[in-house]
């Protein structure tokens, strides 16, 4: 139980493309492995709110104080390879003797003992700490060693990998690993032993919530193929998405991100808790508008996730509700394998049911989601045009006859979205991404008209292919303006399509708009920058 | 600047120039008189009256680009005068045949690296240090996150990357002159027992084998062969074969790249090559900082990748004057 071997593996699962073959490796590691070193293992491999040390931030600076390099020449190696703790890595392959047999550290030694060292020291201790810790850890291991130090632990070894791997070794089906991957996480010994169990307990898995199902992009044949009746239509809600947990008087509230939120909604725990039955179920967390009985803009929604705990006023300013559209448990009884429309029917009849008398007051707070009534695809079309008039997304479309399983399961639940706004803007500034896209212009803003200047109005990553990528790139590099720091600007030539889910008015943007989740959806070579739309249009789009 | 009048070498878009000498150095399009560093075919254009270079790459140039090139070899360290300016080619590590040009003018010396790397390669002449008063170094890997490993560290893990194959054949894609011959000169025959090279690199090695450089055994990839026997096997093929096309018709395959740029996991990972191995035919940070600081020269440029950082650092540590040159286009 080591850095050595978990360092080993790491090259290893770096070192194939194979999906198959990683799972191999995986396998085979975690039957060769002690139980400690492999809960820390998948602790660090699916990246569960792994605790960062050090900021890649300060871990530069220290190399530059301690090493005496120059902080800019370091900054421009980041920009290059596009992770702190790899820079550090390949930097010190120079400082490090070239033969080095050093003891192995354990990871929980190292993770929970030798790091947390790191919260007592100020800031020149911290620096001949680490220091200390370079020169005990072995070349091949400074990836690793500086890669937990900051946090950062992505290799592209996805939960999915570790769940087919420990189903792999111990025939366990892979949606009960998930299911005991989800909700908290402690890398201690207990927790592997849990993981491998091969005796199910539904007692064992209280508290944690189920894995979540998740909706394909609709597929428009579905109207051709199908008739409309094997649906339920709902709203497509734009909250948070969140599954209750009441099971004897322990509530939790988990969200798809698998983080525990009973202390951001106080108000949901107390009405809850009145409720008669015990539950899972399965919604979305809304700032709802009572008077017009519709949910606010998401990005109320954001001001109040912000506050952690959040004062009276402030749940009176913002008040939520959490919509409910699916039940999972009742009373202790596992029935996602009962279909959908018969869920719906539990759903109605046993969730809500109060034991105070007044059930107003659960009822303003926690609502179950409306089904939507079509009677032909023109209805479902139009209803999902006029989304944004209420608020909402689009639809959600689900099969009556689903089970609730993990994951996108074709054919069981359809987000048919709105389509998005869109404006042309003109490429004026790049920068390098990070990570898999270091060194390459892949993170853009663009500008519109205002009059006729241009005025920035959006930062998108997303939308082009990789061909697209690089032509632009190389594109970039030549048309280069001037450089601020590891940002260009470039020649105002190049017009995108940008499409995005809202637009609101914002003092914080030079523009005054702000645009929530803003894409790529084109590269109009056909237009040339006089074809970019206005400011005029985008703030029309905002009275509309 | 690199382009007042008074200098002995001036930039143009054809590439380095030496007026007085009326030569090109290395020239992207046709002229009438050139020196060729080596024989990498970003060095060489088609169509040049007359090329000067070292008698290895002369040999490289006539196997690549045909016995019809007017080719006039050198010795080095042997001088040659042309208008009156002395010229002399000199080891630049880099690959077989590859050469710094030192070119003296009066009391005025310039040198020109051209690719250089002072690592040990069995298949070439080391590196040879040369003093100047006015540098023109490469910095294709101007940056100090770039630390070559040894040679031996390499072969090892390359050699132990064939080994653990369980049933897929390896593909080692690699330059098919230079690289291929570096890698084959120090892989280990015992150790890899079957070792496929492709028709391209198998083409260069006849040269090399020429001038009596040892190889470990390889034969050569034919696309009629059994692709089962190819199993466990390593297969070095140029890396313009990279494409899904032809790797299809391997059931299993894994695939590696050799080049100074894999150490970098982002751009590795961009290529969509299995694994990479760190292996350069350049010089690192280090090896650039050591080559520019031995020569004593009194003027540096730099030349090709990222010579900024590399030119602002000395600056400041070493109040070099040194400047970067960016490409005429």
């Amino acid at each position: 139980m080591s850095l050595n071997k978990f360092s080993k593996l790491f090259e290893e699962l770096d070192s194939n493309n194979s999906i198959n073959k990683k799972v191999n490796s995986l396998t085979k590691y975690f039957k060769s492995n002690s139980n400690l070193n492999n809960i820390w293992t998948i602790y660090l491999l699916i990246g569960k709110r792994n605790k960062r040390f050090i900021s890649g931030k300060s871990l530069r600076e220290y190399y530059s104080d301690i090493y005496k390099m120059p902080l800019w020449l370091i900054e421009t190696c980041y920009t290059k390879v596009g992770d702190s703790a790899e820079v550090i890595s390949l930097l010190l392959q120079d400082k490090l003797p070239e033969k080095d047999i050093k003891e192995d550290i354990s990871l929980d030694e190292l993770i929970n003992n030798i790091l947390p060292n790191f919260f007592k020291l100020d800031e020149n201790q911290k620096k001949s700490y680490i220091k200390l810790l370079w020169e005990k850890i072995t070349k091949d291991n400074q990836l690793i060693f500086n890669k937990i130090l900051t946090g950062t632990f992505r290799i592209g070894v996805s939960k999915g990998l570790v769940t087919k791997a420990i189903s792999n070794m111990t025939g366990i089906d892979e949606s009960i690993i998930l299911h005991r991957l989800m909700g908290d996480f402690e890398p201690i010994e207990e927790t592997y032993i849990f993981l491998i169990n091969k005796k199910l307990e539904q007692r064992e898995l209280a508290y944690k919530p189920y894995p979540f199902q998740l909706a394909n992009t609709f597929d428009e044949k579905i109207k051709e193929t199908t008739s409309i009746k094997q649906y339920h239509f709902e709203s497509k809600w734009d909250g948070i998405r969140s599954q209750i947990i009441k099971r004897a008087n322990n509530i939790s509230i988990w969200t798809r991100g698998e983080e525990l939120v009973n202390k951001t909604f106080p108000e949901l725990i107390k009405i809850i808790s009145d409720l008669k039955n015990d539950f899972v179920v399965d919604g979305e967390i809304l700032i709802w508008d009572e008077n017009k009985n519709m949910p606010e803009d998401f990005s109320l929604l954001q001001k109040r996730l912000g506050r952690k705990s959040p004062s009276i006023k402030i749940q009176n300013d913002l008040p939520i509700v959490f919509v409910a559209y699916d039940i999972l448990e009742i009373n202790g009884n596992d029935i996602r394998n009962k279909i959908l429309s018969e869920r719906r029917n539990i759903l109605e009849e046993k969730f809500l049911n109060s034991i105070s008398e007044d059930q107003t007051i659960a009822s303003k707070k926690i609502k179950i989601t409306k089904l939507l009534k079509m009677n032909s695809w023109e209805e479902v079309e139009e209803s999902k045009n006029s989304a944004r008039n209420i608020n909402t997304e689009g639809l959600v479309i689900k099969n009556k006859n689903s089970k609730y399983l993990p994951g996108r399961k074709k054919g069981n639940w359809w987000k048919y979205k709105i389509d998005p706004m869109q404006l042309d803007g003109v490429l004026i500034y790049a920068r390098p991404g990070s990570g898999k896209r270091a060194d390459l212009y892949t993170d853009y803003s663009f500008a519109i008209w205002e009059n006729n200047k241009l005025v920035k109005f959006a930062n998108a990553y997303s939308g082009l292919n990789n061909e697209e990528i690089k032509e632009l790139d190389k594109w970039i590099r030549k048309n280069t303006l001037e450089r601020y720091g590891p940002v260009r600007s470039v020649k105002p030539e190049l017009v995108f399509e940008i499409s995005f889910d809202n637009i609101q008015i914002s003092k914080r943007h030079k523009s005054g708009i702000a645009l929530r989740f803003p894409r790529i959806t084109k590269w109009r070579k056909d237009k040339n920058i006089m074809d970019a739309d206005k400011l005029e249009n985008a703030m029309r789009m905002i009275r509309s | 600047m690199i382009n007042s009048k008074q200098n002995l070498i001036t930039q143009t878009i054809k590439g380095l120039y030496c007026e007085p000498a009326k030569i090109w150095i290395d020239p992207n399009r046709p002229v009438e008189k050139a020196i060729i560093t080596h024989a990498h075919a970003d060095h060489f254009t088609n169509g040049c009256r007359e090329y000067i270079c070292s008698i290895e790459t002369g040999l490289l140039l006539r196997k690549r680009f045909g016995n019809n090139i007017n080719l006039k070899t050198i010795d080095y360290d042997k001088k040659f005068s042309i208008n009156g300016i002395k010229f002399s080619l000199h080891p630049s590590g880099h690959i077989l045949g590859s050469s710094q040009i030192k070119i003296i003018a009066g009391s005025e010396t310039w040198l020109i690296t051209g690719d250089l790397k002072r690592q040990k390669d069995k298949t070439c002449k080391s590196y040879e240090k040369v003093k100047t008063d006015f540098l023109i170094c490469e910095s294709t890997f101007g940056l100090p996150i770039f630390n070559w490993e040894s040679t031996d560290k390499i072969i090892d893990d390359i050699t132990k990357w064939v080994s653990q194959s369980e049933d897929s054949i390896s593909i080692l894609f690699c330059y098919s002159l230079g690289k291929a011959q570096r890698l084959l000169s120090e892989l280990n025959s015992q150790k890899l027992t079957n070792i496929y090279v492709h028709k391209s690199i198998n083409k260069m090695n006849l040269i090399y084998k020429r001038l009596g450089i040892e190889f470990a055994e390889a034969k050569i990839y034919d696309t009629n062969l059994e692709i089962c026997n190819l199993n466990k096997s390593l297969l070095l093929l140029p890396p313009s074969l990279n494409n899904k096309n032809f790797l299809r018709k391997f059931k299993k395959v894994r695939t590696g790249f050799a080049s100074g740029w894999m150490s970098i996991r982002a751009l590795k990972k961009r290529s969509g090559f299995d694994k990479g191995f760190t292996i350069s035919d350049h010089a690192d940070w280090n090896g650039l900082v050591k080559t520019i600081k031995e020569s004593e020269a009194k003027r540096v440029f730099l030349y090709h990748g990222d010579g900024e950082s590399l030119a602002n650092f000395l600056r400041d540590k070493e109040d070099l004057n040194i400047k970067q040159l960016n490409e005429i286009k």
